[in-house]
């Protein structure tokens, strides 16, 4: 079978679920949300002759402060995109799983999941293509001329494609966990809490700097420029780091799907 | 029957669905033993090594409400995973007295894990740090925090009620106390209003408006309008 009729496949099949639509909702309206509250509060700062009560002023830095919320729309479309097929149907129609129908459409299974995983990296990549321009657009739209902006357009560029880089992989990573464990639950709760403050990694790295290479440590400097913990790897090795633990789960999940009984 | 005893009936069957429900097992123990880790390693942390027991403890539920959150959404949302809703009606037509019992069944199944997770939370805490002995009125301030589990657990379970779905309720809720009501507060002294910022006034009483009491009451109005949308929803709707 030809690839690329699978990719097309998998890929409507996923564009097609409200889920990952509402993935994709998470990602690009609740940063926007996030970014009119916080440019307006910039905004009020600067018009009170007070910028310095604020970590930054600038347009871009306003807008970007939003990217790391979007991690948790990543998330969502890469357990969706495979935790749907593990999700049972009403009992009234056979109470199958799509998964059995689709392995008997495509048989190869490396092939399948290579091609669902590349479905996930396309929306991440999408969204946050949308997502990060509509952001410093609000925020430009709001603070306007009123500031001065300190960020680069080369720095701007690098800072965005990192935080597209930390999305994918994590959305890689979410993607990878939920086929072994089937069910959209579990990497759902650990993963979304892991993005936010109250994070279990992050308590990890006060007792240990081996946490500084658990995955979403070692990438959160891809979100450059943002206030971070101290310590722990820069962007270049962190990426590193992060996108040999995707690869890894990624070939995990490889082997427990070809092997197991779906 | 009279309305009390069938009550109690109905809340009978609830309990005894929800313990043999494998998920809530799972979501109730693994709380109580993510206390117990979390404890240890906030215990064991140099940075709070002035802070009390007690004071860990407190600082661990931020963490394990994640699993009470889960404990609350799981006895309404899997009766939608499936066609098992309609057995349940036909059990028990009734749909207000179901709603009330399946809310009772939560409350009492979240006050369990709420309490065993604040305990357990509290002995590792001080097994860690060595240290021995009770204070006084250490009881009521755990209490507190496991009152705060308990009113995340029922807001759950009135989002679960309203959107009829366990994805969308996790997603949520999660949302909501993880990362919505952490970056309104940094933006917005609002934020106080949230349902779970003004509950969190139970174990972390640093609000300059609302107290353990009003913040309890500003949570359970929260919970009230969300479960008598959703139950009014549910009386009407086609199961």
């Amino acid at each position: 079978m030809r690839f690329g009729p699978l990719l097309a496949a998998e890929f409507r099949k996923t564009a097609t679920l409200p889920a990952a639509w509402a993935g994709v909702a998470v990602a690009l309206l609740g940063s926007a949300g996030i970014t009119v509250l916080n440019a307006i509060s910039a905004r009020a700062a600067i018009a009170a002759g007070h910028p310095e009560l604020r970590a930054f002023t600038s347009v871009f830095q306003t807008g970007y402060a939003a990217a790391p919320l979007g991690t948790v729309g990543a998330i969502v479309i890469g357990v969706v995109a495979i935790g749907s097929e593990y999700t049972s149907n009403n009992a009234d129609a056979g109470g199958g799983r799509q998964v059995t129908t689709t392995l008997a459409a495509i048989p190869h299974r490396t092939g399948l999941l290579a091609a669902k995983a590349l479905t996930v990296v396309l929306l991440a990549v999408t969204t946050a293509a949308l997502t990060i321009p509509a952001c410093v657009g609000i925020a430009a739209l709001v603070i306007g001329d009123a500031t001065r902006e300190t960020v680069t357009l080369d720095e701007a560029l690098t800072r965005s494609l990192g935080a597209a880089l930390y999305w994918t992989l994590m959305g890689l990573i979410a993607f990878a966990v939920t086929v072994v464990t089937r069910s959209g639950m579990f990497p759902l709760i650990a993963l979304i809490a892991n993005s936010s403050l109250v994070s279990v990694s992050l308590l990890l790295t006060r007792l240990t700097p081996l946490a500084f290479w658990l995955p979403d440590m070692a990438g959160r400097r891809l979100f450059g420029g943002l206030s971070t913990v101290e310590g722990g790897l820069d962007a270049g090795a962190g990426a590193i780091v992060m996108a040999a633990w995707t690869l890894a789960l990624l070939a995990t999940a490889a082997t427990v799907f070809s092997r197991r009984d779906a | 029957m009279t309305i009390a005893v069938r009550l109690r009936n109905v809340t009978a069957a609830e309990l005894s669905k929800l313990g043999t429900l494998p998920t809530a097992i799972v979501a109730a123990a693994g709380t109580v033993l993510a206390a117990g880790g979390i404890a240890a390693a906030l215990a064991a942390n140099p940075a709070t090594q002035r802070s009390s027991a007690v004071a860990v403890t407190a600082q661990t539920i931020p963490y394990v409400q994640v699993g009470l959150i889960l404990l609350g959404i799981l006895p309404v949302a899997h009766e939608y995973a499936g066609g098992q809703l309609r057995t349940t009606l036909m059990a028990v037509p009734d749909r207000g007295l179901l709603v009330a019992a399946k809310t009772i069944a939560v409350t009492i199944a979240a006050a369990l894990t709420g309490t065993v997770t604040v305990a357990v939370g509290r002995a590792v805490a001080a097994l860690t740090r060595h240290t021995a002995g009770v204070r006084r009125g250490e009881a009521g301030v755990l209490l507190d925090a496991a009152g705060y589990l308990v009113l995340s657990a029922l807001l759950a379970h009135a989002v679960a009620l309203l959107v009829r779905n366990l994805t969308a309720a996790l997603v949520a809720m999660l949302g909501l106390v993880l990362i919505v009501s952490p970056l309104l507060a940094s933006v917005s002294e609002g934020a106080r209003w949230l349902p779970d910022r003004a509950a969190a006034q139970l174990y972390d009483p640093t609000d300059t408006v609302l107290t353990a009491g009003t913040g309890t009451l500003v949570a359970v109005a929260w919970t009230t309008v969300i479960a008598g949308i959703a139950t009014v929803q549910f009386i009407h709707r086609d199961a």
